[in-house]
């Protein structure tokens, strides 16, 4: 596998189910009324379940380190909310390699909404220490 | 609308706060993560393999460290939080996530005991028609010796509410 700017990162897609939010909440420790309460959400006008922010950094270190391997380790992560995802919402994560140094890979990556394609994280990115 | 930027926020830059975890973070901990966020890398569960690419045991996820509930100790709000949160009450606006820059010094283990430090680094107020107050935080993760295992800087957005007319 040859790595340079402007290799794409193979895309991560995910659906997240309501399930998927309880297990994340009780994984976290994180009870927030806005991942399931319909009452909750009913009254703030939201037309779901809102999916906890923090998955999508999960998801985007989940994409570096099924790409690079076991011995990959994921230095730096940073991302940008730009729009809430809702309980039944597919993502797809996607990236593009920046800068190869050193052994540390630079990648720019956003997460998409599968169904309309709005940006639900954008920018984010990454750097990763390949390994030997 | 008045200035969003009051003294008594300004003060805040500086604030710390510490927790540490009651004990280890623990296999299952982390196999739940992963499951939860359907990661099925095997680093995270099979101990053979972890250790046949260099790791002292099974890791957690990146990103776990970071989630900082399961240690905080914290009691539940009425929202049914119960993670570290400054509290701050800012009559007028409405809390927006911003985004967050993780930096990671070290795989964590499943032994690992964590302290999290979280301090106020900056307040800054953006003026206009949606005044905007922008907070951010470090929490600095550290292991039982005290090494650093992570830092998160956090930025958190308090965004005016239209004033009603």
């Amino acid at each position: 596998m040859t790595i340079a700017p402007g290799t794409a990162v193979p895309p991560l897609e995910r659906r997240i189910d309501l399930p998927d939010m309880i297990a994340y909440a009780g994984a976290t420790w994180d009870w927030h009324r806005l991942h399931y309460d319909p009452a909750y959400l009913a009254a703030r006008d939201l037309p779901g379940p809102v999916v906890d922010g923090q998955v999508f950094g999960a998801l985007l270190a989940e994409q570096l380190q099924d790409w690079l391997g076991p011995r990959a380790r994921v230095r730096t992560l940073r991302f940008r909310f730009a729009s809430m995802v809702f309980a039944g919402e597919t993502v797809r994560c996607t990236g593009e390699v920046t800068a190869v140094r050193d052994g540390l890979v630079t990648v720019e990556q956003r997460v998409e909404v599968a169904g309309d394609g709005r940006t639900a994280v954008a920018p984010a990115g990454a750097t990763v220490e390949t390994g030997p | 609308m008045t200035a969003l930027l009051t003294e008594e926020i300004r003060a805040l830059v500086g604030r710390e706060v510490s927790y540490t975890a009651p004990e280890e973070l623990g296999r299952a901990s982390i196999r739940y993560f992963a499951l939860a966020v359907g990661d099925d890398n095997p680093l995270y569960t099979d101990e053979t393999h972890a250790r046949a690419h260099g790791y002292a045991s099974v890791v957690a996820p990146p990103t776990l460290v970071c989630e900082t509930n399961q240690y905080a100790g914290l009691p539940r709000d009425d929202d049914g939080y119960a993670g570290h949160t400054w509290r701050l009450d800012i009559p007028g606006t409405r809390l927006v996530r911003g985004g967050n820059h993780y930096t990671f010094h070290r795989p964590v283990l499943p032994t690992d005991v964590i302290t999290v430090t979280w301090r106020i680094d900056d307040v800054t107020e953006r003026t206009g028609a949606r005044p905007l107050l922008i907070v951010t935080s470090t929490a600095r993760y550290t292991d039982a010796r005290g090494e650093p295992l992570a830092t998160n800087t956090e930025t958190l957005v308090y965004v005016a509410l239209a004033e009603k007319t």
